[in-house]
């Protein structure tokens, strides 16, 4: 798959599979591409050359709302809510999207079904807050738990860290386990190592839009072109 | 889980049924201790007013995509009921439902091209199709009467008093509809498209569905007013799709409360009770009119209506009642 901005390659000739299950991260320096392969992948931009599958079916250019309702949900770099809304709110509007409204169907209140995904976030506590006053760290939480309310079967996570201090950090790494352990399948787009590098199984190193590195998180920082691309060529 | 009960449940839809009851019955009373048949003709203006605010705010309040041609619907609709009560006798229970759904459809034609796109386009298309009924009543004089307009219609209905009567109705009917659909799953949908639309997307959501289908609720009942309106004056002219008129419902919304529906009929019944009230004033009426407009939105950018929710509030502080200031806000939208 690739990706031009007129003369700029963005993302070049790019090659990722997710098997069920899996937890993969995604690192690089800034400018990378990564975000953009986020964007390409969700629907918020169109692939300039190749496709993109999903479950056995094509996705490429579908719109953003066809592709979260196929399965894939995602958070953004800038966290993206509903801010002048409840946080119950921000969960409640992906439940009556087509995928969410399955639960709903089921009897269960648009509330009760919003309520358990900031349990699972731990922030049940603050449903009826406007999502505006939420401190950074409870807003990074909320933009997982409204990912998380379109009962996706792939969730993708960019920069779920940034900007968090400790406590934050360790309560989010906690919740993203324990969705991992559920069976939960994410890709998880991250500049702090040490943070992804505890979750992850499998990373894959991307600069200048193409893939230079894959491998177990534990190797793929010896890997030479990585240090290089981190360190600069004296680094590797 | 009852405390979210209160919030979007039953206990919340009693206390909304109890407001727009005593609103209604105010209505409905009125005639009965005022004859007068200057100001049941102004009250009729109220009416019809806020049923145009109240359609407008439903799409540009509550999603923030700006309508500049509300006029488009209203006039477009009045014309098609009045050739269509001139030239086949159609009265106007039929005239008034056909011409909304004559307004909806072209809603839904243009809306359906032009929501889909971000940005002013659709602010700029609206506008344009208003511009285009105006030229077209102008110059079609032979079929649509030019610039004054088409006279002969039948009246709504004998007098004063039952013009009054069906306008009250009919705008209470459209602000109960519009009041509890905004209350709904699809106005937080709306709600949430009007905050950040990239995040209502990824969610999910089906933006230009919902969009588009505000749009077409939104021109139905302006469609219904304007031929309202035709049938009382008898009479139909191109003042109607003039772009002033689009103007004077945005300031009614604007004045009263943006994405609120109660806020636009605030603003309805004070715009037209201040024109009124401002006649005898002569030429020195507009810009009176212009500067309390100017100054309300200075001093309450968010409408007349956030002014009276916050007044609320403090004045429930003071008597030191247990108010959540969050809960507080959560209860302005009600």
């Amino acid at each position: 798959m690739s990706k031009f901005f007129g003369g700029v390659r963005a993302v070049s000739g790019f090659d990722l599979e997710v098997s069920r299950g899996e937890m993969v991260g995604i690192i690089g320096p800034n400018g990378a591409g990564k975000t953009t392969l986020f964007n390409l992948i969700t629907g918020f931009i169109r692939p300039t050359s190749g496709e993109i599958w999903f479950n056995g079916h094509q996705i490429t250019g579908l719109r953003p709302f066809q592709i979260a309702n196929r399965g894939i949900s995602r958070t953004f770099q800038l966290v993206d809510l509903f801010k002048g809304m409840t946080v119950l709110e921000n969960c409640m509007v992906p439940c009556y999207s087509k995928r969410g409204k399955s639960r709903i169907d089921k009897g269960k209140k648009p509330w009760e079904v919003a309520l358990e995904y900031l349990e699972e976030v731990g922030l049940a506590g603050r449903a009826k807050e406007l999502a505006g006053n939420l401190p950074f760290g409870e807003l990074r939480l909320l933009d997982i738990a409204r990912a998380m309310a379109t009962e996706p079967e792939v969730l993708l996570l960019d920069e779920p860290f940034s900007g968090l201090d400790e406590d934050n950090a360790l309560m989010l790494a906690a919740a993203v386990r324990r969705m991992h352990r559920r069976g939960q399948t994410m890709v998880i787009i991250e500049h702090r190592l040490r943070d992804l590098l505890q979750l992850v199984e499998r990373v894959v190193a991307i600069v200048f839009g193409e893939k230079i590195a894959e491998g177990s998180a534990s190797g793929i920082m010896n890997d030479p072109k990585v240090m290089s691309a981190y360190l600069g060529e004296r680094g590797a | 889980m009852p405390h979210f009960d209160e919030l979007y449940g039953r206990k919340v839809t009693y206390r909304r049924l109890m407001g727009l009851g005593i609103f209604s019955a105010l209505v409905l009373m009125i005639p009965v201790f005022m004859r007068d048949f200057y100001l049941l003709e102004v009250l009729f203006l109220c009416h019809y007013y806020a049923i145009l605010a109240c359609s407008w705010d439903l799409l540009t309040g509550y999603t923030g995509n700006v309508n500049f041609g509300h006029a488009f619907f209203v006039g477009g609709a009045g014309f098609t009921g009045a050739l269509l009560n001139l030239h086949l006798n159609w009265q106007p229970w039929i005239t008034l439902p056909v011409g909304g759904l004559v307004a909806a459809l072209f809603g839904l034609v243009v809306g359906s091209f032009t929501l889909r796109l971000k940005g002013p386009y659709f602010a700029g298309v609206t506008f344009c199709f208003a511009a285009l009924l105006y030229k077209l009543v102008m110059g079609a004089s032979q079929v649509l009467g030019g610039e004054e307009g088409l006279f002969g219609i039948c009246g709504l209905a004998d007098t004063s008093l039952g013009n009054y009567y069906f306008s009250a109705i009919l705008m209470l009917a459209t602000v109960f509809f519009l009041y509890f659909l905004s209350r709904s799953p699809f106005g937080l949908i709306l709600r949430s498209i009007g905050e950040n639309e990239t995040a209502c997307e990824s969610s999910g959501i089906n933006t230009t569905f919902y969009k588009v289908t505000a749009f077409v609720i939104s021109a139905f009942f302006a469609g219904v007013a304007g031929g309202m309106y035709c049938h009382a004056q008898m009479h139909v002219g191109p003042e109607l799709a003039h772009d002033s008129l689009s103007g004077l419902i945005l300031m009614m919304a604007v004045v009263g409360g943006m994405g609120s529906i109660t806020g636009p009929i605030l603003g309805a019944y004070l715009l037209t009770g201040l024109n009124e009230s401002l006649r005898f004033m002569g030429e020195l009426r507009l810009l009176i009119y212009s500067g309390i407009v100017v100054l309300v939105v200075l001093f309450a950018p968010k409408g007349l209506i956030d002014i009276i929710g916050k007044a609320k509030v403090l004045a429930g502080i003071r008597m030191g009642w247990k108010i959540n200031r969050h809960e507080a806000k959560l209860k302005a939208y009600d």
